[in-house]
């Protein structure tokens, strides 16, 4: 678990990070999200014990960053926004050299090294060269080695950055495995769809300060107090808009072919009496459930129109 | 090996270094360039001394002479080429942007500092090695002993070591390899001009002071700035082994060396290297050595402390600041 209280970083006068606030639980992936030089990476670099906060704390597993740092680095793996190479290393030496940084024993790092190699698909190149690698299988790597000590915690700075799509679906499909371990993780991106899918919570930073976090979900209803839903008839739509209308929580009705889209702005209790309404009166519905939310619009409605690549 | 000697960055850094042929190829030119000299150097001083019927001398014998020139070539070559193996250090790691990535692992930054110093200077080390049988060659010729090679080596290390500290820390304050090998050259360079001169300066004034003086000897005074310049005991070692301590003396090798006027002390220590527990019954170059390592040793402290990226004591300073 990552709990981060009133996390302030200055230079000089400029704020960096300013009164940060958050908790990610064990075993959730978290998506920190914000436009270039939000603050992303200074939030990151904290965490990674790798920076002196100004005020504020950081607790990973309920130890402090600064504190104690060495039992948090034992804790946790730590991925950059960019790539470090050694020429004349090969890609086992590399994990095997990570491995002996955190002063795990020679057969414990092999073994390690071994199963990480071929989570991240890298098994057939372990007497390869790291320079030689293509940037995915780079990317990979780091993965594996930031994972090389077991942490229970991973924080991962733009892991998808410069990748092609193939390399991006393969280091997400990684990133579901690793879930599934138990592992929390925390995922920094400027684009805002590339976490939404495969994260449980995301938080949007912007000039340094948190400006909203929770479940995509509930973060869309939280701006706009509404909830989209998405429906699919077989046919009779005309009756089916007709009898949508009459409800008082519905805000809007969009129709695409036998879709509809409606804007409506009740709770979630409220949601299943609308459903029943329409079972009742024996619609042919094939789908009935709540769109995954416009995150474009999300953005931009929370950052207050600064540019963001999405 | 056993654990608290095993040094990740030490070992890993050793592995690339030894691949490939840069390495080799480095030693085969250093090793070139020495055995040429001391050939030339052979055929000149053989025209000299046999070519016209001289008789020989021990003190003033080809093996003093190849032993001298190749003891100060050697030390030349140390000196130019120890910064460039640790100036880029750390500040390398910065580049490759790997530093952080050591920084967040359990490995202190003592130990990163330190393995990545020994790595380098290996490089120093076994260029110092390599050299034994070239200077074994002065053995043929008589007028040094092995021990006397034993001790001139030994002052190389610590030479390559103190040197190697002040690359070590510009690479840790400078973010560019480039400038930290720059300014560690210039650091080097000025350091070793301007304690020859301060040095000589003081060691001018002592001898018309005291000259003036009536009573007053002329030994036993070593200006404190020699102590930071290597070839302070170079020039001990070399005039203690070539038989002129007593009457040339350090003063004497070191004006030489500089190229100053002929001082006249002598050193104080013309008997063994250490008689006795007290500093001044220390041989010079012994003082030297010492003075250089507490030297290089606060300058490694000093790096460790820089790269560590989180410090506890400095984050309860800063919060009572901003509590007041």
């Amino acid at each position: 678990m990552l709990v981060i209280k009133d996390l302030v970083k200055r230079y000089g006068k400029f704020t960096a990070v300013d009164q940060v606030n958050l908790k990610i639980e064990s075993g959730s992936i978290f998506g920190f999200v914000g436009p270039n030089g939000a603050g992303k990476t200074t939030t990151i670099k904290i965490i990674a014990t790798l920076m002196q906060p100004t005020s504020g704390t950081v607790e990973v597993e309920g130890m402090d960053v600064v504190r104690e740092p060495l039992k948090v680095r034992e804790r946790i793996g730590y991925m950059p926004d960019f790539f470090g190479v050694y020429d004349n290393l090969k890609v086992h030496e590399y994990m095997d050299f990570y491995g002996s940084s955190y002063g795990m024993p020679y057969k414990e790092r092999q073994k390690a090294a071994g199963e990480l190699l071929e989570l991240v698909d890298l098994g057939h190149k372990k007497d390869s060269y790291v320079d030689t690698l293509s940037r995915g299988m780079k990317q990979r790597l780091c993965l594996a080695r930031s994972l090389i000590h077991n942490p229970e915690l991973l924080v991962l700075d733009e892991p998808a950055s410069g990748l092609d799509p193939r390399a991006r679906i393969e280091i997400k499909g990684i990133l579901k495995e690793l879930k599934g371990m138990n592992k929390t993780i925390l995922i920094s991106s400027h684009i805002l769809s590339e976490l939404a899918e495969m994260c449980d919570t995301i938080g949007i930073i912007e000039n340094g300060k948190m400006v909203i976090d929770g479940s995509v979900e509930d973060i869309m209803r939280r701006i706009s107090g509404r909830t989209i839903i998405r429906l699919k008839f077989m046919d009779r739509l005309e009756e089916a808009i007709n009898l949508l209308k009459e409800q008082p929580l519905v805000e809007e009705i969009i129709q695409e072919g036998n879709s509809l889209e409606v804007t409506y702005s009740g709770e979630d209790q409220d949601l299943w009496k609308l459903l029943r309404i329409l079972v009742n009166q024996e619609l042919p519905i094939l789908s009935f459930g709540k769109a995954d939310g416009n995150l474009e619009q999300i953005f931009m409605e929370v950052t207050k129109g600064e540019e963001m690549a999405l | 090996m056993k654990k608290w000697l095993y040094n990740p960055v030490m070992v890993s850094e050793l592995k690339i270094k030894m691949r490939g042929w840069r390495t080799a190829a480095a030693v085969t030119v250093y090793l070139g360039i020495m055995l040429l000299i001391s050939y030339l150097f052979f055929n000149l001083t053989f025209d000299n001394t046999y070519g016209y019927g001289n008789t020989f001398d021990v003190n003033n014998s080809i093996g003093l002479q190849i032993y001298t020139t190749l003891a100060i070539l050697q030390f030349a070559l140390i000196v130019l080429i120890t910064p460039a193996q640790t100036a880029g250090s750390i500040s390398g790691e910065r580049e490759k942007q790997t530093l952080d990535l050591l920084l967040c692992t359990k490995m202190s930054p003592t130990g990163i500092v330190m393995g990545k110093l020994i790595s380098s200077m290996s490089f120093i080390f076994l260029l110092i090695i390599s050299s034994i049988p070239i200077f074994s060659l002065a053995l043929l010729f008589g007028g040094v002993t092995p021990g006397d090679i034993v001790v001139l080596f030994a002052f190389y290390m610590i030479t390559a070591f103190a040197i190697g500290s002040i690359g070590m820390f510009c690479s840790v304050l400078f973010k560019k390899t480039v400038t930290s090998t720059v300014i560690s050259y210039l650091t080097i360079f000025v350091l070793g001009i301007l304690t020859a001169i301060i040095g000589a300066t003081m060691l001018q004034s002592y001898y018309y002071n005291s000259s003036s003086v009536s009573g007053m000897t002329l030994d036993s005074y070593t200006p404190f700035v020699f102590y930071l310049n290597p070839v302070t005991g170079l020039a001990d070692i070399l005039a203690r082994q070539s038989g002129s301590g007593g009457n040339l003396g350090v003063a004497g090798v070191l004006s030489m060396m500089f190229g100053m006027g002929y001082y006249g002390t002598s050193n104080p220590n013309t008997g063994g290297m250490i008689n006795g527990w007290s500093w001044s019954q220390w041989s010079l170059w012994i003082r030297n050595a010492v003075i250089m390592l507490s030297a290089a040793g606060t300058l490694l402290t000093i790096s460790a402390w820089k790269i560590k990226p989180v410090r506890r004591g400095f984050r309860k300073k800063h919060l009572a600041n901003i509590s007041k």
